[in-house]
């Protein structure tokens, strides 16, 4: 693992004490525009005032259990990164038609229905890798941070319908969101490491000068206490199995964005990631689910890994996983706090719209980079392309949408859901026809260094290889025949893939090659083509990860393996 | 055009020669990119800098390309500096533990600031 340049904090650092306040207090102000998803639901449902602070209080609670249970690092739960926990606008479709036909009960019924399938999925990962490629996940990652930026602009401009905008909630909005970038780009230390919150209390103060701070709404009748234990009474559970086809996608969407959540938060602390580690992943994924389970007993909706809390990571450079059992330690004891409830529930939308719409831009860009790191040919552009307009249309066309067949509506209703399914069915059916293994022969006299490179860049786009893998390989293989030479009867070329290995072999009429182990110098290179030939063999040896050179009769095979 | 083919095109910054290389260097080119270096030898080029940015790789017979024209350039009391590694080609040096062999500069900028 290498360090990126750019990093202050990373996820094994223990940043000081006061960095380390201000970071989690910033993760939980960023975290907690997330409750407006479960406030939409309460609302939904009819909530009293005093219910509804309940309902909050709780929220906060599993979402800071969910926080501690997806950074730890243990060997079944947790993924050991900064892969904060948030509420989901996933869950919002089903759980509001779970609320119309049966009430918040078989929401939250089916809310811990999804939890055990995402529980479920969580140890098959490593099975399924072929169907959740890397550039789906990234994808994923892409599709959130699109859908990010458009709620971002809703909430701040205050757009309820497509008639206009809000002229206060716009200079709320961009009043905060100048000053999360200016801090960002052109400060360093603190307040670029705090430009969010700094952002947030900014936008805090401008919607109380514009008057768009109103609590009132939020006070139960007896009033606010200092401490209050939040009330269970009023939660029960029912199921239904009707709804088990919408809440699987969601099971299996909240999985897919919490590998691209977690994948994000490995890249960020390594500079040479190259893919996802299992391990990190499952015990991301178990946790998600078991967090998600414990939301529908404490009654609340389902939660995930939250994009824009990795996205700040990124952006300020703090990935330590201590801020994260920070930020959740500081969301339980705040749960506590009924003032804080209200605070977070109070929190104005212009204020939401800013910090969702600036940690979209490094959600959107951590998606792409995870896309374009490998090679896309017309199968992947296929899969990627028309699934990210799927993604897009959902959002377009809404309302068209509202016609598809009920046990349907939950995939269309939501851009991540779709094109989230877009991507893992496109990406089946393309597999069709996509050999593992290819051979190439190349005729005396027309070793073709362009053939070479079409035949590995082509291939490598059907396999979705690493450009970086694909560009070593090609170089390795007319290394090698620039070596062996032009042999009359021929050299064949065979290449495999699978998602860890790119093996070539490169077979020939003639004597084995010999690899020297020795580096030769400068003035032997210049002396004779012996000394060519020696630096040939040792960058064959430096550039593949393994090489062996053996002979079958008369016929000499090189082996070049490449660890993807 | 084929975009891995060898591309060569030379300009002048004050007394500094620059070759922009852009493509595949490997045993098919390699004798004219010496012939190039040789050329601007012989036309009493003292400072020869080669810009290696479009480069996608290159071969064991391109490196001795450039030992070879490097080694003649200090015998003709001239220098051939390189600039623009970047990628794979910059790691093909560092694997041919061949980086100590060149006079090497960042960008083409940072090399005319030195040169």
């Amino acid at each position: 693992m290498t360090r990126p340049p750019g990093l202050l904090y990373s996820v094994d650092d223990t940043p000081p004490w006061a960095v380390l306040v201000v970071a989690s207090l910033q993760q939980v102000a960023v975290m907690s525009n997330s409750l407006t998803y479960p406030i939409i639901l309460a609302r939904e449902a009819g909530l009293s005032a005093t219910h509804m602070l309940d309902f909050v209080s709780l929220s906060m609670l599993t979402l800071g259990i969910a926080t501690v249970l997806l950074c730890a690092r243990s060997r079944f739960i947790g993924c050991g990164y900064l892969c904060p926990a948030g509420y989901t606008q996933i869950y919002l479709g089903p759980s509001l038609f779970a609320v119309k036909i049966g009430g918040l009960a078989l929401a939250y019924g089916m809310i811990i229905v999804a939890g055990f399938l995402q529980l479920a999925m969580a140890p098959m990962l490593r099975r399924m890798r072929a169907l959740l490629p890397s550039e789906i996940a990234g994808l994923v990652i892409a599709i959130v941070g699109l859908s990010l930026a458009s709620l971002g602009l809703q909430y701040g401009l205050g757009i309820t319908d497509r008639s206009g905008f809000e002229p206060k909630h716009l200079a709320i909005a961009g009043v905060s969101l100048v000053t999360m970038i200016v801090l960002n780009i052109w400060t360093k230390g603190y307040a670029k490491m705090f430009c969010v919150l700094i952002g947030v209390s900014v936008g805090y103060v401008a919607s109380a000068a514009f008057g768009l701070l109103d609590i009132t709404p939020l006070l139960p009748e007896d009033g606010l206490g200092i401490l209050r234990l939040p009330s269970v009474e009023y939660i029960s559970w029912h199921f239904d199995f009707t709804l088990l086809a919408p809440f699987a996608v969601v099971a299996v969407a909240t999985t897919l964005r919490a590998m691209g959540d977690i994948a994000n938060a490995e890249r960020l602390n390594d500079n040479e990631w190259v893919r996802p580690r299992f391990g990190p992943l499952a015990g991301g994924v178990a946790a998600n689910g078991l967090a998600s389970i414990l939301c529908g007993i404490a009654g609340t909706t389902g939660l995930n890994t939250y994009s824009a809390a990795v996205g700040l990571s990124g952006a300020t450079g703090i990935t330590s996983r201590v801020v994260g059992y920070g930020a959740g330690v500081a969301f339980a004891l705040l749960s506590l706090v009924p003032a804080a409830a209200v605070g977070f529930a109070a929190l104005p939308a212009p204020v939401i719209g800013a910090s969702m719409f600036f940690s979209s831009a490094f959600v959107f860009i951590a998606g792409l980079q995870m896309i374009t790191a490998r090679l896309l040919d017309s199968r992947k552009t296929i899969v990627i392309g028309l699934s990210f307009a799927m993604a897009v249309m959902a959002d377009v066309y809404h309302d068209l949408f509202t016609h598809v067949p009920l046990v349907l509506q939950p995939i269309f209703d939501n851009g991540l859901v779709l094109g989230t399914v877009c991507a893992v069915l496109l990406n089946l059916i393309m597999r069709i026809g996509v050999r593992q293994r290819v051979t190439m022969k190349l005729d005396a006299g027309h070793v073709n260094r362009d053939t070479i490179e079409r035949f590995l860049t082509e291939q490598g786009g059907r396999w979705g290889a690493r450009r970086e893998i694909i560009s070593r390989a090609i170089f390795g293989v007319v290394q090698v025949l620039e070596v062996v030479g032009d042999v009359p009867e021929g050299t064949v070329v065979e290449a495999s893939f699978d998602e860890f290995n790119l093996d070539v072999r490169v077979k020939y009429k003639g004597a084995p090659l010999i690899i020297p182990e020795r580096k030769p110098t400068p003035r032997e290179i210049i002396a004779s083509e012996e000394g060519e030939r020696l630096l040939a063999g040792y960058l064959l040896r430096q550039s593949a990860d393994r090489i062996n050179c053996k002979a079958f009769g008369n016929v000499a095979e090189v082996q070049l393996h490449y660890d993807h | 055009m084929n975009k891995t083919a060898l591309r060569m095109e030379d300009s002048h910054a004050g007394p500094v020669c620059i070759l922009s290389i852009g493509g595949r260097i490997d045993s098919g080119n390699a004798a004219d990119l010496l012939d190039r270096l040789n050329g601007l030898l012989a036309a009493g080029e003292k400072t020869i800098l080669l810009d290696l940015k479009e480069v996608l790789y290159l071969t064991s017979a391109a490196f001795r390309v450039l030992l070879v024209a490097t080694d003649e350039a200090e015998r003709n009391a001239a220098r051939v500096a390189l600039c623009g590694l970047a990628g794979q080609v910059r790691e093909l040096f560092e694997m041919g533990g061949l980086l100590e062999a060149f006079t090497i500069h960042g960008s083409r900028e940072d090399a005319l600031n030195r040169l």
